[in-house]
């Protein structure tokens, strides 16, 4: 059934008492808008993140990484896909035209999908920091989150981003159990995306943020960051790597870490396609749909 | 004459039981299908036959880990080797109603029977298929076309 809102004002006393808003229903433009950028970001993302795995399935070290690294990128492949129909049914851009926006530099997606992942350090430094940062965000998203379709999507896309966070945990353990060479390698990774990784989270939520006041968000990024840095400064440390912040200190009176000044400078340049891989990563993007179009014309066939 | 048992088939059974899904948590890999059988002998030694939804599947050797764990803690059990199976081949038959009723309620999530149309878990309107694959190999993706669900569905 199709429910109206007579004002602004209306919805949102409609999304403060839990309201959960679906597809059908008649929502204001700008809610519509906003809930639309912020999953085709979630869309673009996990494309992109898909991507960058893919290339490490002929690199990667043993047959079960490779089966892991193989499962992961179908996994992402397969939310991107979802999330791109979540996307399209609010009719703001068809799929194609998101794919469009995304190839021509247009739309965003993630700072960490703008560096280039060199090592399999770097690959196991994302699977364990990146993959964990984004699981962070997501939870808070599902756990109150004002849109229908995207909270029962979050839903499993979390139970899958949880098996995936078990594999990064593998890994680490492993290179950390491993030999000097590993262990320097990964330390060099650590420091290399310690900085984008916490910066996933955003700068500091404004007061006035929308996607807070209309429930699309539940946290203020500053809290989500926050949780991530308390439970992975004493994990690396723990394994005994550094974490590359020479502000780092431990305030034993509030039992908690705290961080030096963040550069936002590198996430700015991320967000205007300037970051150090984004124009690599996004011609390889553009060259993989390219290439898959006979994949997607023969599965329309089918289908019919 | 009887026979002292170290460890009951029952007992190894409901242990198998509480093992769930990495990708589905709460949901049994029993009721999805994946126990074949079990053998013990009476010193011991388990022998458990699972079979996977499909050969590829990234979390055979995850789940064999969680099955392992499980059986060492029974008492009586000297040793556990946990074997995928590649015969019978998988079938969503083998998915039980109350899977299907959790998956559909805590997933959203639909299984494809033969010969039956897939209804949507929200509004049990029917639905047409989008994609024959989702995330994974062992899924489909529907829409609906009551609310325009997207359906993730589990089938052969």
């Amino acid at each position: 059934m199709k429910r109206s809102w007579a004002s602004l004002e209306e919805f949102e006393q409609f999304l403060d008492n839990g309201g959960i808003v679906e597809p059908v229903d008649d929502m204001p433009r700008e809610y519509r808008q906003a809930v639309f950028d912020f999953i085709e970001m979630h869309a673009n993302s996990e494309l992109m993140g898909g991507l960058t795995e893919r290339d490490w399935i002929p690199k990667a070290p043993g047959l079960r990484h490779k089966m892991s690294v193989i499962a992961k990128t179908q996994d992402e492949i397969g939310h991107a896909h979802l999330l791109y129909m979540v996307a399209a049914d609010l009719k703001i851009k068809t799929r194609e035209e998101m794919m469009q926006d995304l190839f021509a530099g247009k739309s965003k997606f993630h700072n960490v999908f703008h560096y280039r992942a060199k090592t399999w350090g770097d690959q196991v430094a994302i699977a364990f920091l990146v993959d964990a940062a984004a699981l962070v965000s997501q939870q808070a998203v599902f756990k109150n989150c004002s849109y229908g379709p995207y909270k029962r999507i979050l839903r499993r896309i979390i139970a899958e981003e949880g098996f995936h966070l078990r594999f990064g945990e593998e890994s680490v353990l492993r290179i950390a159990e491993g030999t000097e060479v590993q262990r320097s390698m990964f330390q060099e990774s650590i420091n290399d995306w310690w900085w984008p990784a916490l910066q996933l989270f955003g700068p500091d939520s404004k007061p006035n943020d929308l996607l807070l006041r209309w429930h699309i968000k539940s946290e203020r990024n500053e809290i989500l960051r926050d949780r991530w840095i308390q439970k992975f400064v004493p994990l690396l440390q723990g394994y005994g790597f550094t974490i590359p912040d020479s502000g780092l200190r431990r305030n034993e009176e509030k039992d908690r870490w705290e961080i030096g000044p963040i550069d936002w400078e590198p996430l700015k340049q991320t967000m205007v396609m300037g970051g150090p891989d984004s124009a690599r990563r996004i011609s390889e993007a553009s060259d993989s749909w390219d290439k898959t179009g006979w994949v997607r014309e023969a599965l329309e066939k089918v289908s019919v | 004459m009887s026979i002292e048992i170290a460890v009951s088939v029952q007992d190894i059974h409901a242990a198998v039981e509480t093992v769930n899904d990495p990708e589905y948590p709460g949901i049994s890999i029993v009721d999805l299908g994946l126990l074949e059988n079990i053998k013990v002998n009476e010193i011991g030694e388990v022998v458990i036959h699972l079979i996977p939804t499909f050969s590829g599947c990234p979390a055979l050797q995850m789940i064999a880990q969680d099955v392992r764990e499980v059986i060492e803690k029974l008492s009586g059990v000297k040793k556990v080797d946990v074997v995928w199976l590649n015969s019978p081949v998988w079938n969503v038959s083998r998915v039980t109603a109350k899977a299907e009723k959790d998956l559909a309620e805590k997933f959203t999530v639909a299984v494809q029977l033969q010969d039956r149309k897939v209804e949507c878990p929200r509004c049990q309107s029917e639905t047409t298929i989008k994609s024959h694959f989702g995330p994974s190999r062992c899924r489909s993706v529907h829409v609906c076309s009551g609310c325009n669900e997207i359906v993730e569905t589990l089938r052969d």
